[in-house]
């Protein structure tokens, strides 16, 4: 039987690790790595993150380090204010709501979960930044960083994995 | 037991309930931010230019192993061509030697023309050279980050330039930071001349690899290959700046390609070019006007 989940305070600075982890992944999304695709189609890590803290420990990822994640997100991606952060608000309420359907399913599972969740937010953030630019802008990027980031969650949830049992 | 069963149901649904409103205050705030963007407000932007100071330090940190990695990568990959590639660049520097003597005589001979015809320089100073540190937007905005800003004297619409050619134009500036808006963002617009017959158009971004030629005089004629440059007009870019080469015409569709590396910046030069405020303009308009 699985003890109980760990909470923020129970481990101490070990605790902040799935927002300090989300946080470097965000950085990493800014960098320039050198090619123009790659430029636009950044796996959206800082998504896969939440949804992996969330789905194995969800009092790590609070409403407002989501919140938080998001708004840097906005700010550093120079993307509508309100836009990153209103899907992982939502990454988290979806989480928190569905988990009890494939919690303790194998990862194939987690993958499809998280594939069909980020085709419904990334819709919402085409829309949303469209309403901001006046304009419905071009649907192809916007799948294209879904299909690249939907393909980059079993690798990013791997290494979350491994870091997950030796620190937590 | 059943008293504990439902003390511990009713923390439950206490967390529940505390859950709901933390949604709810959350989402509210990013609703408030999403408000302030969609109606116009600067204040994001403001704000935007700032927090990328905050991110600058690591990012800076971050770049450096990956600019190693990038130019060993380069390295290893050039070594199998380095014999034709020499030979190439033997052939290349002959010709360059000539076309150097030549312009050269062209400088000197432009500059007297330029002295006897009193024309103003038209050259443009560079204000700062900066590193690309950063990329934005995500999949809807073509932006970069470079780690130049107020404290350079950086502010906001200079032009932007590699060494090939233009890439874009100051949009927002932190102290250290600035990010530039690539000529390909939906929201650039560029006006342009073709270098071979001087008709004048616009530029459009499409926030793909490539650029739209729009509002181009309809009996002008244009051809795959043709160069284009800026045209000066509206202030924003200084004329005479490479912007890119027509790559392909499908009837009233022209597209463009900028000849900037725009896929794999890493050093751009903000220009020093501040033309002069409309209202300056307004002025010396009447003067002129009453003098004639």
């Amino acid at each position: 039987m699985a003890g109980p989940r760990p909470a923020q305070n129970m481990l101490g600075v070990a605790g902040l690790m799935p927002v300090v982890v989300s946080i470097g992944l965000a950085m990493l999304m800014l960098l320039p790595l050198g090619s123009g695709l790659a430029d636009y189609a950044t796996p959206h890590l800082v998504m896969i993150s939440c949804f992996y803290w969330l789905s194995w420990r969800p009092l790590l990822m609070p409403y407002g380090a989501c919140t938080l994640l998001g708004l840097f997100l906005d700010l550093w991606l120079g993307a509508p204010l309100g836009v990153n952060t209103v899907m992982l608000l939502l990454t988290r309420l979806f989480v928190l709501n569905q988990l009890k359907y494939y919690k303790g399913k194998n990862r194939g599972v987690y993958w499809g979960v998280f594939s069909v969740m980020a085709f419904g937010f990334f819709t919402l953030s085409w829309l949303l930044t469209s309403a901001v630019a006046g304009q419905f802008l071009a649907a192809d990027t916007v799948f294209l960083q879904w299909l690249v980031t939907s393909f980059f969650y079993a690798p990013v949830a791997f290494v979350l994995g491994r870091l997950r049992r030796w620190v937590l | 037991m059943r008293t504990t069963g439902v003390r511990g149901r009713g923390t439950l649904s206490k967390r529940v309930a505390r859950g709901r409103d933390a949604f709810w205050l959350y989402m509210g705030l990013a609703i408030a931010l999403y408000a302030l963007e969609l109606f116009g407000s600067g204040v994001p932007r403001q704000v935007r230019a700032y927090a990328n100071d905050l991110a600058t330090p690591v990012l800076t940190l971050l770049n450096e192993p990956i600019q190693i990695l990038q130019s060993g990568l380069e390295r290893v990959a050039g070594v199998g061509d380095i014999y034709l590639e020499n030979q190439e660049l033997r052939d290349e520097n002959g010709k360059l030697r000539q076309w150097r003597e030549a312009a050269q005589r062209l400088i000197v001979e432009n500059e007297r023309l330029r002295q006897i015809l009193k024309v103003p320089e038209r050259e443009v100073p560079p204000l700062a050279t900066a590193a690309v540190i950063g990329i934005g937007g995500g999949a809807f905005e073509r932006s970069v980050l470079i780690n130049a800003g107020s404290t350079e004297n950086v502010s906001g619409n200079l032009p932007v330039v590699d060494e090939l050619g233009l890439v874009g134009r100051t949009i927002e500036v932190g102290l250290m930071t600035t990010r530039v808006l690539l000529i390909t963002d939906l929201n650039s617009r560029v006006p342009i001349r073709l270098e071979r017959t001087g008709d004048v158009a616009i530029a459009e971004g499409l926030n793909e690899a490539f650029m739209r030629m729009r509002f181009l005089a309809v009996d002008s004629s244009v051809q795959v290959g043709d160069r284009v440059v800026t045209s000066g007009h509206g202030g924003l870019f200084p004329p005479d700046i490479p912007v890119g080469e027509i790559t392909g015409i499908v009837e009233d569709f022209i597209e463009l390609t900028p000849v900037s590396n725009l896929n794999t910046l890493d050093f751009v030069r903000v220009m020093d070019y501040r033309p002069l405020p409309p209202e300056l303009d307004s002025v010396q308009a009447p003067e002129q006007a009453g003098g004639q």
